[in-house]
């Protein structure tokens, strides 16, 4: 498959011929970027994880012991070195809940498309026999 | 669905909208922190909250309390709001180079 990705955004004005998706329809159905998604899903877990951390070092001492995070992200602390840390392992699991949630919504999207199609094709056949 | 018209969706990618997946964002997270915050209350005990209390530390003036929970709302909104562009922001961006 050579053929580009094309980006669908819909514009009131846009034309179709008739052997073409309307681009209003096309732009419900297109799937999403399983990368894209996933790096932007990293960008924001990974910039929150290390704007939490820097805000708490800052701040000093509180009763929320943020520290408990390491149970799941392994090295992880409330310190310089955590914040990098941090910035990784949010940044990772970022990424895989983005990318997995594109995928899901496209797979589920792909699902009810071909249930879709066939319903269709099965009430358009449906009389097939009584016209013979 | 062997057609032109399968070529096209497998050939499309879906572009967002930044503001109305911020606003989307941005009520879930308000409204979910807003009813786990009244959920508490509702339920009551001796420490009502003592857990969720701790986010005041990144939300200042956050109580659990109704008006608490009113204040968390805005804080969520405002956050959610915040995560739904830069997702929009940065998945465009990839998507159209």
């Amino acid at each position: 498959m050579t053929a580009k990705i094309q980006p669908v955004s819909c514009s009131p004005g846009a034309s179709h011929t008739d052997d073409t998706i309307p681009p209003q329809l096309l732009r419900a159905i297109a799937p999403l970027h399983p990368t894209a998604m996933g790096v932007a899903w990293a960008v924001v877990c990974g910039g929150l994880l290390t704007v939490a951390t820097l805000y708490l070092m800052l701040r000093g001492p509180t009763l929320l012991k943020f520290d408990l995070l390491s149970q799941f992200f392994w090295g992880y602390r409330v310190s310089v070195a955590g914040i990098f840390i941090g910035l990784l392992w949010g940044a990772g699991v970022g990424f895989v809940l983005g990318y997995g949630f594109a995928l899901i919504r496209n797979a589920a999207l792909w699902i009810w498309l071909t249930t879709v199609r066939s319903r269709a094709e099965m009430e358009q056949y449906s009389d097939f026999l009584d016209r013979m | 669905m062997e057609t032109e018209e399968q070529e096209q969706i497998e050939h499309a990618v879906m572009v967002l909208n930044e503001k109305l997946l911020g606003t989307a964002l941005g009520i879930l997270s308000g409204s979910m922190l807003f009813l786990a915050t009244n959920f508490l209350i509702l339920k009551g005990g001796e420490h009502v909250g003592a857990h969720l209390a701790l986010l005041s530390v990144f939300f200042p003036g956050y109580r659990v309390t109704f008006f608490g929970s009113l204040i968390g709302f805005s804080y969520m909104f405002v956050l959610g709001f915040i995560i739904g562009i830069v997702i929009g922001a940065v998945y465009n961006k990839i998507v159209r180079a």
